[in-house]
């Protein structure tokens, strides 16, 4: 089949969200499901359905939605409304709005852990503790499934 | 004009420390947050961060009680929760109160004209919590919305202060100032009328009062 002439194709807009807590790896269609929940459930099936939304992509603690264009400023939105995804709680945040992947990548600045980490113990639980840059300092509780988080900073871990 | 998150509950409450999150505001475009429980006023990472002081109480008497404690009267910011309507109206009339809150909790008509009124002459803010729009789903989201745009139409016939709250217990709770510019547009609150009401809790703990000669 050939492809509509540029023309005629219809227009998209590209969201750039960032996905918190920081290490936090989602599949991209548990990401899908939580924006069509949200979406869904703030802006209803039918301004959903001519919206379009979808993943592209899900990486490095982002995720790229696509949208029909005219309707980003109501999927943003509906993004920060998402709570959990997969049973896990996060936060989408909007970085920025574009016409074209390219000049989304172009604005991804991946964070990535520090090199040392550590272990503490806080009322009893046992924590790994991650460090970020500007002194953030995630503690994930040590466990299989359902691990308590705490954000702390690297001043907070040192008065303990 | 401060841009200020009028209430977040930090750890041990929730699951992120003060500092974080007042780490977290200065990135997310707030400059100053209001911490409920927090016993100083202070500056972090650039950002200041004020004393909040939540009252739960079921008779005016009882709110003047509070207000008298020591912690109480320490806070910059005195907040109480909504009741009914007769409670409402003479919760707004107290002096000490700054801010009515949880007002989406309440039955429809718990807060009228003339609590409105009376809200507007004493300098008594509103409080627009953002955890019904996103943390809720259906029917409660579509009530806290209703209320909202109802309190909305008291606000701009009245004129009487309104504040925003993110109401956060984790920096996952926190929203930047552009989406809550968004949130706030669902019920139909301007980009105009939410900067005013990120900005109005310095106007409440430093009112307008006349220019007095000193000596």
């Amino acid at each position: 089949m050939r492809p509509r002439p540029p023309a005629m194709r219809t227009k998209r807009r590209y969201i750039l969200a960032r996905i918190l807590p920081y290490g936090a790896t989602h599949d991209q269609k548990e990401v899908f499901l939580a924006v069509i929940e949200a979406a869904t459930s703030l802006w209803g099936d039918a301004a959903v359905g001519l919206a379009q939304p979808a993943v592209v992509f899900c990486d490095c603690g982002y995720a790229v939605i696509r949208c029909r264009r005219g309707t980003e400023k109501d999927i943003a939105t509906a993004l920060a409304t998402i709570t959990t995804i997969a049973d896990e709680r996060v936060a989408l945040r909007t970085v920025a709005t574009s016409g074209t992947i390219r000049a989304l990548r172009r604005r991804m600045q991946p964070i990535r852990p520090l090199p040392e980490t550590g272990e503490v113990t806080i009322e009893g639980q046992h924590f790994t503790v991650y460090r970020y840059p500007r002194q953030k300092v995630d503690l994930i509780e040590k466990g299989i499934m359902h691990q308590k988080s705490l954000f702390f900073t690297e001043a907070d871990l040192e008065e303990r | 004009m401060k841009t200020t998150d009028a209430s977040v509950c930090p750890y041990p409450a929730g699951d992120s420390t003060l500092a974080r999150m007042a780490l977290e505001a200065a990135e997310l475009g707030f400059d100053s947050i209001v911490a409920v429980g927090e016993n100083r006023s202070h500056q972090l990472h650039g950002l200041e961060v004020l004393q909040g002081s939540v009252i739960s109480a079921t008779s005016q008497k009882e709110i003047i009680r509070q207000v008298r404690k020591p912690a109480v009267r320490d806070a910059d910011v005195i907040f109480v929760n909504a009741g009914d309507i007769t409670f409402n109206r003479a919760a707004v009339s107290v002096k000490e109160v700054h801010v009515i809150r949880n007002i989406h909790a309440t039955r429809r008509n718990a807060f009228d004209h003339v609590a409105a009124r009376s809200a507007a002459e004493h300098e008594t803010a509103l409080d627009i919590s953002l955890v019904p729009i996103i943390q809720y789903r259906g029917i409660k989201r579509q009530r806290a919305l209703q209320r909202y745009a109802d309190i909305l139409a008291l606000q701009r016939r009245y004129g009487f202060l309104l504040t925003i709250s993110s109401g956060a217990r984790s920096i996952l709770e926190q929203r930047s100032v552009r989406e809550v510019r968004d949130l706030c547009a669902l019920f139909g609150m301007t980009g105009a009328e939410v900067n005013e009401a990120l900005s109005s809790i310095g106007r409440l703990i430093e009112p307008k009062r006349p220019v007095r000669i000193v000596g």
